[in-house]
């Protein structure tokens, strides 16, 4: 699969568009750390007043509807809206709107700060996981 | 309005991760695209590359920027828990793109094709400095010499605990059945690691 960045003419010339054009130069989403390969992103329902944004930047409903209309955002804003009306990890959102996924995680993290996302950071970070999660996992792998 | 069904994954879903290494061509991709519930997906991550181990460009900090091609796949395990599962290319020039996608694994897979072991090495020693528990699976390969597991275990170096399972990653339950010896694998393991 050709991914658009490369449909340039000249292979040298790099891509026509600069990804970080999207991103309005910016190259490192402020919650970089918190945005791994696999952390689930969740569209904030529109008629759903619990978006769990943090206290400090919570907005209300209505600044929420402004934030998803709003200025400065750019079509792969919207793309992400829409695809993660089911959870969706980072990188699957890369995939889908064919953006490196440190693009991605610029744009998914301007979402956050507007509170039309929200994430949930992967489990298992612990060094020994735990014994009921690995039971989950081999019932669900029996089931394939 | 937004309609979210009841069938999908709910917000409270979880994710968790298993990586797949293995050398060019062992079949990295076949087995996560056999065993996920989606045709694999492909995306790129833009690494910071630091010129290292090239003896010209010592002393020169010649950082250049490369594109490492992912590719993965997710198994829906439960209705609130999802697997993913990372191929990506083992060569050491990528482990700092190892190191994220370390954060978070369960577990990892080194997949190694007999007639190109050494290939295996960069992973499985990527995984045992940083204490990953690994299995090594053998892809089948038609024209290929048949080995015993020990004898692979020799060439590879492997301490007896970890295991070694012969598979055809075209098969589904075949690679099903190695993520089921990971998953084992961890389950086995003494508790005093954490």
């Amino acid at each position: 699969m050709t991914s658009r960045w490369e449909q340039s003419w000249d292979e040298d010339a790099g891509p026509l568009v600069r990804p970080y054009t999207l991103t309005r130069g910016r190259t490192k989403a402020i919650r970089d750390a918190d945005l791994t390969l696999i952390t689930l992103v969740t569209t904030v329902a529109p008629d759903e007043p619990g978006g769990r944004a943090p206290a400090a930047d919570d907005p209300s409903a209505a600044a929420r509807r402004k934030a998803r209309d709003g200025r400065g955002r750019q079509p792969e804003h919207q793309q992400i809206l829409e695809l993660c009306r089911e959870p969706q990890a980072v990188a699957e959102v890369a995939a889908l709107i064919d953006l490196p996924v440190s693009i991605t995680k610029v744009l998914v993290d301007d979402l956050l700060r507007d509170g039309l996302v929200t994430v949930r950071a992967p489990l298992a970070l612990a060094r020994t996981p735990d014994p009921a999660l690995l039971k989950k996992v081999r019932d669900g792998l029996l089931r394939l | 309005m937004v309609s979210f069904g009841s069938d999908r994954l709910p917000e409270h879903a979880a994710a968790v991760k298993i990586l797949i290494a293995g050398g060019f061509g062992v079949g990295k991709t076949t087995l996560v695209g056999t065993v996920s519930e989606v045709p694999p997906l492909h995306t790129e991550e833009v690494m910071t590359e630091v010129g290292v181990g090239v003896d010209d460009l010592v002393g020169v900090e010649d950082k250049s920027r490369t594109t490492v091609a992912l590719d993965f796949g997710r198994i829906t395990l439960s209705e609130d828990l999802v697997l993913y599962l990372f191929g990506a290319p083992g060569q050491e020039r990528f482990w700092s793109l190892w190191d994220d996608l370390a954060i978070g694994t369960l577990g990892a897979i080194v997949l190694v094709d007999t007639r190109r072991l050494e290939a295996g090495f960069g992973g499985i020693d990527f995984f045992e400095r940083r204490g990953i528990p690994f299995v090594v699976a053998i892809n089948r390969f038609d024209d290929a010499v048949e080995y015993t597991v020990e004898e692979v275990r020799d060439a590879l170096d492997l301490a007896p605990d970890v295991p070694i399972v012969p598979c055809d990653v075209r098969i589904r339950t075949s690679g099903r059945d190695v993520l089921l010896a990971l998953v084992d694998h961890l389950m086995s393991a003494p508790l005093a690691l954490a």
